[in-house]
């Protein structure tokens, strides 16, 4: 981590607040180690998300005494939403990236009944489905007009 | 060391060598004539498509693959300043242009759009028929791999080479939507080659074709009409950016001024010069090519150049279903098509129509960020949830609207944008007409009542698309009258009797399809006009 990183544990613990565990074999996006694609695709948006979570660090201070990342599940989930109002941007700009990577992530590819790999050069099978469908649009008089 | 014709007179210049470049290149290469051609864009290496990596679905909203020039920014690129328009340019440039990245979406245009002024009393009727171009969509057809399946009662009969794409589940849900309603669908034309066609392997329903066939099972014209063309002599010289198009002090263009990859300019002498750089390329050109015989460019005495752009403003409606769809599997953009609302019907308050194309669904990230951009994916505890009520149970339509030309919706030259080169850059000015805002209505109305009807609990819209900006015509207009058209009715330019123009500039009116084959068919039908009448062309 270098010195302008954002800050952990509170930017991990953040994530997985986003996207919490999905089951036991799927941990939070903090957890699974998104932080750091999170931010190098933040941009000039990492000041704003930089901000947003200094201030929640600095309310849970203020509110509960006690460092973000020591607060129970629901007390965290709380002081975000209330971060998220007050600085606009801050989770709008999270999201959009930790959305792109996390569904990106080969665990979680293969989470959602996916093979984790790109679509070439196995491709796809694709039935080629019922043209008996088609009847009805066969039985019609013709559409287009003589010109 | 071998010659290259750069060092002597070129029988034929062709710029650009997209989809119509393409065409016209290899029909005129039968005559044997030195023909070049020159393209800005590089020759794509399919092995480095998205596709082929993991990360591939980002690609397609930035990078390389973009559908934006600006975003993209290569240098093979060149800016658009499209601020003032709703509707934003999508585009390629590369040995198959805009083939690159297409959907291959390839219906023809019907026989009553070449005649709306006659039937609707709107915009002008084209100089050229339906009949007149049915011979060289055939050939089109044949060359780029069309697949398809004959009887759809909203053509004239047509039998296209290759089976049609699969319906897939998705498809078969939608059709059976469209039953009960009791409207026309009908499996996409598509240029795709659905079985091993020409030395192109079949397609293996990868999906995102929008970012290039890594499969080569896509038709795009660096693996249709270039390969061909090249074994039959044509000369395609890459990374030649033309910045103008020379005259004589008889008024014929002698050739074009280009800039080489590395920077230096050279001039390609021409007998004949073909433009086939797009509906916003080839007026930037035009009016690039500024001489002290045609002070306001190239061609243009009727003051039409870079006038009456069309685009087809898009309505897009996306349904949510119950069930998976398997809509990640398959071309994107070619399923089923519905032309229900395609002919002229004043009862819905509006002139002309659209067509229907149903899209498949998306894959992993796209879901994810369609559902947060649609409100529909919150963070935190329900996410997951949410998500997999998301993840393939969506399936969209598209409504391609016919846009009527306008004078004031046009390209004309940036004062001050310039590309890498240093030649100015195109600006877009564009306004949706009312008939365009009504029927954009209509076709989200129709949208949703289609998936609706086929089973999705919710649906989402969006008109206009904003980057729907890929179909490019009627800047350059065809017609029999050099006071209200810039080319003749065989694509040549009224005031230019060796310039000749063949990509979608020409388009009269806009139908509404997607309009590569068309295009294509005319930059054939052109150049068959130029074989058969070599020996006296410019009497
Ligand atoms: C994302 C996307 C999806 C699409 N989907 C479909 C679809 O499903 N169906 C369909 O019919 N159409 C579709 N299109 C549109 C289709 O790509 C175009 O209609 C078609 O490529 C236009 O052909 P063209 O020959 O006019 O121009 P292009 O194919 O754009 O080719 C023009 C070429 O000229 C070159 N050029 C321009 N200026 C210069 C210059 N000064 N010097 C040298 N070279 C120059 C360019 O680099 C380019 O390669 C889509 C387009 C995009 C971007
Ligand atoms: S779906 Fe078919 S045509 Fe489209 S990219 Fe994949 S292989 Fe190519």
């Amino acid at each position: 981590m270098n010195e302008d990183s954002l800050p952990e544990p509170v930017f991990s613990a953040v994530l997985d607040e986003l996207i919490p565990a999905r089951d036991s074999s799927l941990p939070g996006a903090g957890a699974l180690g998104l932080g750091a694609t999170v931010e190098s695709r933040l941009g000039a948006a990492v000041a704003l998300v930089a901000s947003g979570l200094a201030a929640l660090d600095a309310l849970a201070n203020t509110r509960k005494a006690r460092d973000f990342v020591d607060l129970p599940r629901e007390v965290r989930v709380e002081l975000l939403r209330e971060v998220a109002a007050s600085h606009l941007g801050f989770v709008e700009n999270l999201i959009v990236h930790l959305y792109s990577a996390y569904y990106q992530h080969p665990r979680v590819i293969e989470a959602i009944g996916l093979e984790n790999r790109p679509p070439y050069p196995d491709g796809y099978e694709l039935e080629s489905g019922d043209l008996g469908l088609l009847d009805l649009v066969r039985e019609r008089a013709r559409l287009y007009r003589d010109a | 060391m071998s010659r290259r014709v750069s060092d002597e007179l070129a029988d034929v210049l062709i710029i650009g060598a997209g989809a119509s470049g393409a065409a016209m290149a290899w029909s005129l290469a039968e005559t044997r004539m030195r023909i070049v051609c020159l393209e800005q864009g590089g020759w794509m290496n399919p092995a480095e498509y998205p596709t082929t990596r993991s990360g591939w679905e980002l690609e397609r909203f930035e990078g390389a693959y973009t559908l934006s020039p600006n975003a993209r920014g290569r240098r093979e690129d060149y800016p658009v300043n499209d601020d003032d328009s709703p509707i934003k340019v999508s585009n390629f440039n590369a040995v198959g242009g805009g083939t690159i990245l297409y959907a291959a979406h390839f219906p023809r245009l019907h026989p009553s759009d070449f005649r709306v002024k006659t039937l609707d009393g709107v915009a002008d009727d084209w100089p050229i028929d339906y009949a007149t171009l049915e011979p060289f969509y055939d050939l089109n057809a044949r060359m780029m791999g069309v697949a398809g399946l004959a009887g759809d009662p909203a053509y004239p009969p047509k039998e296209p080479p290759l089976p049609p794409v699969p319906l897939g589940k998705l498809g078969e849900t939608l059709g059976r939507g469209f039953n009960r309603l009791g409207w026309h669908w009908w499996p996409s034309d598509s240029a795709i080659a659905t079985r091993d066609y020409e030395g192109r392997a079949a397609c293996i329903n990868l999906g995102p074709c929008i970012t290039g066939c890594a499969q080569g099972a896509k038709g795009s014209t660096d693996v249709t009409y270039w390969p061909v063309a090249r074994r039959e002599g044509v000369e395609l010289r890459t990374h030649c950016r033309v910045r103008e198009i020379t005259v004589n002090e008889e008024g014929l263009a002698s050739g074009a001024r280009y800039v080489d990859g590395n920077g230096h300019e050279h001039h390609q002498r021409a007998e004949i010069v073909i433009l086939a750089c797009n509906g916003v390329g080839t007026p930037r050109l035009l009016l690039n090519s500024r001489s002290g015989r045609f002070p306001d460019g190239l061609a243009n005495s009727s003051g039409l150049v870079g006038r009456n752009l069309m685009f087809h403003p898009y309505a897009m409606v996306t349904g949510l279903f119950d069930e998976p769809l398997e809509g990640y599997k398959g071309p994107t953009g070619c399923s089923i098509i519905s032309q229900e609302f395609y002919e002229t019907d004043p009862a819905r308050g509006f002139v002309r129509g659209y067509s229907a194309e149903m899209l498949r669904g998306m894959g992993p990230v796209s879901t994810a960020l369609w559902g947060m951009s649609s409100n529909c994916l919150p963070w935190g505890a329900e996410h997951h949830a949410a998500y997999d009520e998301l993840w393939d149970r969506t399936a969209g339509m598209v409504a391609i609207c016919e846009d009527l030309p306008e004078p004031h919706n046009r390209v004309t030259l940036d004062p001050d944008l310039v590309d890498a080169d240093g030649i100015p850059a195109p600006k877009i000015q564009y306004q949706l007409s009312e008939n365009s805002l009504r029927m954009l209505d209509h076709a989200v109305a129709r949208g949703s009542e289609v998936l609706k009807t086929a089973g999705a609990r919710e649906t989402w819209s969006e008109a206009p698309l904003r980057p729907a900006g890929w179909h490019l015509m009627g800047t350059a207009r065809m017609g029999s009258d050099p006071r209200s058209s810039v080319v003749d009715p065989v694509g040549r330019a009224h005031d230019v009797k060796n310039l000749f123009i063949a990509d979608g500039s020409v388009f009269v009116t806009s139908g509404g399809v997607n309009p590569t084959h068309t295009l294509q068919a005319i930059a054939l039908y052109i150049a068959d006009h130029i074989k058969k009448n070599l020996e006296n062309l410019f009497d």
